[in-house]
């Protein structure tokens, strides 16, 4: 405004020279609708192309050099896993109600081949709600208070230091084992980690301690891992363990027994501890197999969507591929391979691809039709499973201490006979023990290759400087708009004004006037503000509801709708009747809190893009078009016109969608039918992702939610 | 006026010896920087540490025992590894290092004298080891003590790039850095030939900005082109040669210490196709024909042999200067009509005439029988300086006789 008073005034100069970033930056905000509709499709169509742009992977750090070394697993070895899994069978059946037989015979075959050897013995946390606990590291200071001797899992640890290693670094193997109910995989997949383990005694090439958890797996795999990494990284300095023997008498009897049993050995009654961890393996046999080859599958995604560094994947991958002759697969979202659009979709881009290349040889970008349908539902899945924020397995507890780690779940094409197990032990066998010795040559940590991608096939990536472009078209108009829907606003009062009142009233009023019309937006900011405040609030709210007992999830949900609903109540007659205030004050009121809403979008999706990608691409696809074609819906039903009768059903079916636990139902029913979907397993999902301290929790709660809120209010807004 | 115009004569006269003294001195001095080759050194240096550049290693430690069999002590090899391969625990044979997969031979065995190890391979301790600037602690065996007569080896092994050799993962070597080094060398009469010798990616540019005399250059590999391995031992786990490297072992391994073999067999021995490189040599500055030239005079210890009568005078060389100027006037004459040794037999056979004494003097212009000479040779010989003084004063007298005589 006072730019161009001062222009009237210096009329007769020449203007001075806006710079051009300015007037393109000016042109974009008047052009605001075109733009965000071409930075909106042209988003979406990124994203349909990912699978397109993926690269093939590489290894990247020189020093790993895997498959270079000839395997040494011989059959020798694999006799002895083999030995190792019939005295498992054998023990399971004669006594099956406790696990400690088990766990013996294990140890005794540790100290057989030499290794160190400790049992680790913890009881099993509680997942609870703690507000302030998200992005913290777990701590290992919390002491819980109810130990009861009936419910503790023993975990067993062998380690072999390297000959003439430094001590400093290790490498972890880790096989879960529920030795109540072991299931045959199970006990597969130890035969597997001891053939690798009695031969990683007697090589002479070892440069890092190698260390086998056999993770009792009664309260889940991911706790019992969980609770000795807290245990290894964050020692104890209370005497707990001597507090819990004295309490426990039956525990305290096993370990007599076996320190009687093993005397003269390395077996050691305190926790033992090797290098820093460089790498973890997590192994698995999977019982049941449709498959029609041996395949394995990889499982990566940890808390938050944070993912090991792609050179391990890769050295898996190309070990397995290429030394072991087995099929690699990584998950993918199975619904998608049906889908009919997705596949024309994918023959567009082929012939696309084939037309560009007829134009110029050099172009080889096409991929296959069915190559692009896999490669799009793995992507999915790959979003999917990052944007929860849940790990996918027990090597998602290494992640929390920086350590790179995976799942590898071997799924054989299964029959019971021993040529078969022998064959699967030595496979198996050989993978594992080529991926050690490739990590074993690793100098410093994984750290050449990417940390932030997101797979299309087990050998094919998108790295982060690809997928980030779908992203910030998606939200590239959410400034342009509000900016625009800014001006406009204040523009338009300002006509408005101008016609009704007469010039010399003008010229009273003008600085007060524009003075108070400049600072109306802070009317709309309190009125987001408070709604992001009730996010908060409505975010901790669960805490205060898993308190009370015996609740189940539907009551529970029904309890946190109310409550939520109630608070949004108060808070609104509390802090101010802001809808009631902003109808008497404006008619174009409802152009002003869209704008803010938009920007406090722009804002918590660019925050969340740091945090979690995959939640901000799928946050920024439901809730960008939500936000921009937000109006209230009186308006667009007295203009009565085609245009607007689309723009009041899309609103209403955005409306919808957007709702987080609609979108909850959807995405569900997509995935798995409908039938399972129901109103405790939103609770459900709810509670698992702050369990997980998913920030997936925080966004939906303090971003996609208040934002609903504010469309929907835009949309029922009576102007 | 009538005196002065009679005392030119006198004039040129006076000046006529001192002219004659000055060419002869001159002549002697210029005789000293075409010095002849009296030693052999080598510089191996394996620029890369950890333990997937192991091959760097066995680049180097199978260069250092080829020039060791052909007959460098190990007193005039100064050997840098930039890491220690054999103890590395990723080893699957501690303490030994092969150099093919057959695992026949330890390179790594008892007599290897590693001079500079670890992180003591650094850029500036290459170019103080190539300069001779070390600081007064560093020990006579780690130090380059070459002089005007030496032929000097320089392997260097490890991952470069364009006018670059990395050194240590941290620092480099770059082409301005090792002619400025052969330079200085060159000005403090370091080296009489210099072989440098590289095995890394596009080796070729490193040559670049030398501009020395008597420096000769092969590279692995051309610019833009990459230097690969040889093979891959899948018992270590590593690479353990580069192709480079091996067919020249391969060359080596075929002689012996008395063979003849070129440097240009050498050079031409490299198939590009085997290398999956090209080879590249620079010899602009080299001013003899790489055929006449046998490989053991850079990769081995033989020199020529200089046929003396007396037992000792080639001993007593070393003391008097004079003795050996002469001695390098005679092998600048050799080294013109240098070739094979095997072709010219004969020759050398002339060589050794019969003359007996005269022989260090056939160099010259024959045997020429005229006093002029004599006195010439007496006066480098320096027999006796008091004759020489007295030759002098006598000369002297005619030449004050006549001017007086003229002005009278």
């Amino acid at each position: 405004m006072a730019e161009t008073i001062e222009n009237s005034h210096s009329d007769e100069k020449p203007k001075p020279r806006v710079r051009p970033i300015v007037r393109f930056g000016i042109f974009l905000v008047s052009h605001s609708f075109l733009v965000s509709i071409v930075c909106f499709t042209s988003g979406v169509l990124a994203l349909f192309l990912l699978p397109v742009l993926a690269k093939n992977t590489y290894i990247s750090e020189n020093a790993l050099m895997p498959g270079s070394a000839s395997p040494m697993l011989s059959n020798q070895h694999v006799s002895d896993g083999n030995r190792l899994v019939k005295d498992l069978t054998n023990s399971n059946l004669k006594s099956s109600e406790t696990g400690i037989e088990s766990h013996k015979i294990i140890a005794q075959y540790m100290l057989d081949v030499g290794a160190e050897v400790s049992f680790h013995k913890f009881h099993p946390q509680m997942n609870q709600f703690h507000p302030l606990h998200f992005f913290s590291s777990p701590d290992s200071g919390k002491i819980q208070e109810n130990y009861s001797c009936s419910s503790y899992g023993i975990n067993t640890v062998g380690i072999i230091r390297a000959p003439r290693g430094d001590g400093k670094e290790a490498i972890v193997l880790v096989t879960p084992y529920n030795a109540l109910t072991s299931s045959f995989g199970e006990v597969l997949s130890l035969g597997i980690a001891y053939s690798v383990f009695s031969l990683l005694t007697q090589v002479t090439w070892l440069a890092k301690d190698i260390i086998w958890l056999v993770a009792d797996s009664q309260f889940g795999e991911y706790a019992a891992v969980s609770a000795w990494l807290r245990e290894y990284q964050t020692p104890k300095f209370s005497s707990m363990s001597a507090l819990n023997a004295e309490m426990c008498p039956d525990i305290n009897n096993l370990f007599e027994i076996e320190v009687h049993s093993m005397a003269g050995s390395k077996f050691s009654n305190s926790f033992r501890r090797a290098g820093t961890m460089t790498a973890a393996l997590v192994l698995k046999v999977r019982d049941q197999s449709e498959q029609f080859d041996d395949t394995i599958s990889i499982y990566a995604e940890a808390s938050n969507g944070q993912m090991p560094n792609l050179d391990l994947i890769n050295v898996v991958n190309y070990l397995a591929v290429h030394r072991q002759g087995l099929r690699v697969n990584v998950e993918k979202l199975w619904s998608f391979l049906n889908l009919g659009w997705l596949k024309s979709l994918g023959e567009i881009f082929e012939s696309l691809a084939n037309i560009a290349k007829s134009l110029n040889p050099k172009f080889k970008f096409g991929i296959p039709a069915t190559e692009y349908v896999e490669g799009t539902a793995i992507l999915a899945s790959s979003l999917y499973y990052q944007a929860l924020g849940v790990p996918t397995g027990p090597h998602g507890a290494f992640r929390d201490y920086q350590v790179d780690a995976i799942t590898l779940e071997i799924s054989p094409k299964f029959s019971l006979d021993k040529v078969w197990r022998n064959d699967i032990i030595l496979r198996g066998g050989r993978l594992i023990e080529g991926v050690i010795r490739s990590v074993n040559n690793l100098l410093e940590k994984f750290h050449q290759s990417f940390f932030l991608y997101l797979l299309t096939s087990p050998s094919k990536f998108v790295s982060v400087g690809v997928y980030m472009i779908a992203f910030a078209l998606l939200i590239a108009p959410l400034p342009m708009v509000a900016a625009s829907l800014y001006v406009d606003s204040n523009s338009s009062s300002n006509c408005s004004k101008g016609d009704s009142s007469t010039p010399s009233a003008i010229t009273d009023t003008d600085e007060h006037g524009i003075t108070i019309r400049s600072w109306r937006w802070l009317n709309s900011a309190k009125l987001v503000f408070i709604v992001h405040l009730w996010g908060a609030i409505v975010s901790v709210l669960p805490y205060f509801i898993c308190q009370i007992p015996d609740c189940s999830p539907t009551t529970s949900f029904m309890i946190w709708v109310l409550l939520s609903i109630l608070s949004l109540l108060i808070l609104n007659s509390v802090l101010a009747s802001p809808f009631a205030c902003v109808k008497a004050s404006q008619e174009k009121e409802w152009a002003l809190v869209k704008s803010v809403t938009i920007s406090s979008v722009f804002i918590g999706l660019g925050l969340m893009s740091v945090i979690n990608f995959a939640t901000a691409e799928i946050g920024a696809l439901l809730m960008v078009p939500m936000c921009l074609l937000a109006r209230p819906l009186k308006l667009d039903v007295r203009a009565g016109t085609f245009r607007s009768c689309c723009r009041i059903i899309c609103n209403l079916v955005l409306g919808h969608i957007a709702f987080p636990p609609a979108a909850f139902f959807l995405l569900k029913g997509m995935l798995d039918g409908f039938g399972s979907a129901n109103v405790g397993g939103f609770w459900m999902w709810v509670e698992s992702l702050w369990a997980w301290n998913s920030a997936t929790y925080l966004f939906i709660g303090m971003v996609q939610l208040p934002c609903w809120v504010l469309c929907v209010s835009i949309l029922f807004h009576s102007c | 006026m009538e005196t002065f115009n009679n005392s030119k004569p006198v004039l040129v006269l006076l000046l006529l010896p001192c002219l004659l003294l000055y060419s002869l001195i001159s002549f002697n001095s210029s005789s000293v920087e075409a010095a002849m080759h009296t030693n052999n050194w080598a510089v191996l240096v394996c620029t890369s540490r950890f333990w997937f550049n192991y091959r760097h290693m066995a680049n180097t430690l199978s260069l250092y025992r080829t020039v060791k069999r052909l007959g460098i002590p190990d007193e005039r090899i100064i050997l840098m590894l930039a890491d220690d391969m054999a103890c590395n625990t990723r080893n699957k044979y501690p303490a030994q290092v092969f150099n093919n997969e057959n695992h026949r031979l330890n390179l790594y065995g008892d007599n290897v004298e590693v001079d500079y190890r670890g992180y003591e391979v650094t850029v500036e301790n290459f170019l103080r080891v190539l300069t001779g600037r070390h600081e007064t602690a560093v020990p006579r065996s780690k130090r380059l003590l070459s002089d005007e007569g030496s032929h000097i080896l320089l392997y260097m092994t490890g991952h470069g790039g364009d006018e670059f050799l990395k050194f240590q993962d941290s620092e480099e070597l770059q082409s301005h850095d090792l002619a400025d080094a052969v330079k200085q060398m060159k000005e403090k009469h370091r080296f009489k030939e210099l072989l440098i010798m590289v095995d890394t990616c596009q080796a070729a540019t490193l040559f670049n900005q030398l501009q020395s005399p008597g420096v000769l250059a092969i590279g692995s590999s051309m610019k833009g082109e990459n230097s690969y391995s040889h093979h891959l031992d899948s018992d270590v786990g590593v690479s353990v040669v580069d192709r480079f490297t091996y067919y020249t072992l391969a060359f080596f391994e075929r002689l012996n210490i008395y063979d003849n073999a070129s440097l240009s067999s050498l050079f031409s021995s490299y198939n590009p196709s085997w290398l999956m490189s090209t080879a590249y040599y620079r010899k602009d500055l080299y001013k003899r024909n790489l055929e006449e030239v046998p490989v053991t005079n850079f990769f081995g210890s033989v020199m020529e042999t200089i046929h003396t009568d007396a037992a000792y005078k080639a001993l007593s060389r070393r003391n008097s200067g004079r003795f050996e100027a002469q001695m390098s006037l005679d092998s600048v004459h050799h080294a013109e009509r240098r070739t094979l040794m095997k072709v010219n037999d004969q020759e050398e056979t002339h060589d050794v005439n019969p003359e007996g004494n005269k022989q260090p003097l056939q160099g010259e212009e024959g045997a020429s029988k005229c006093p002029w000479s004599t006195f010439c040779n007496k006066f480098r010989k320096g027999e006796n300086v008091d004759s020489l003084v007295n030759y002098g004063l006598v000369t002297m007298i005619p030449l004050l006789v006549i001017p007086t005589w003229l002005v009278r």
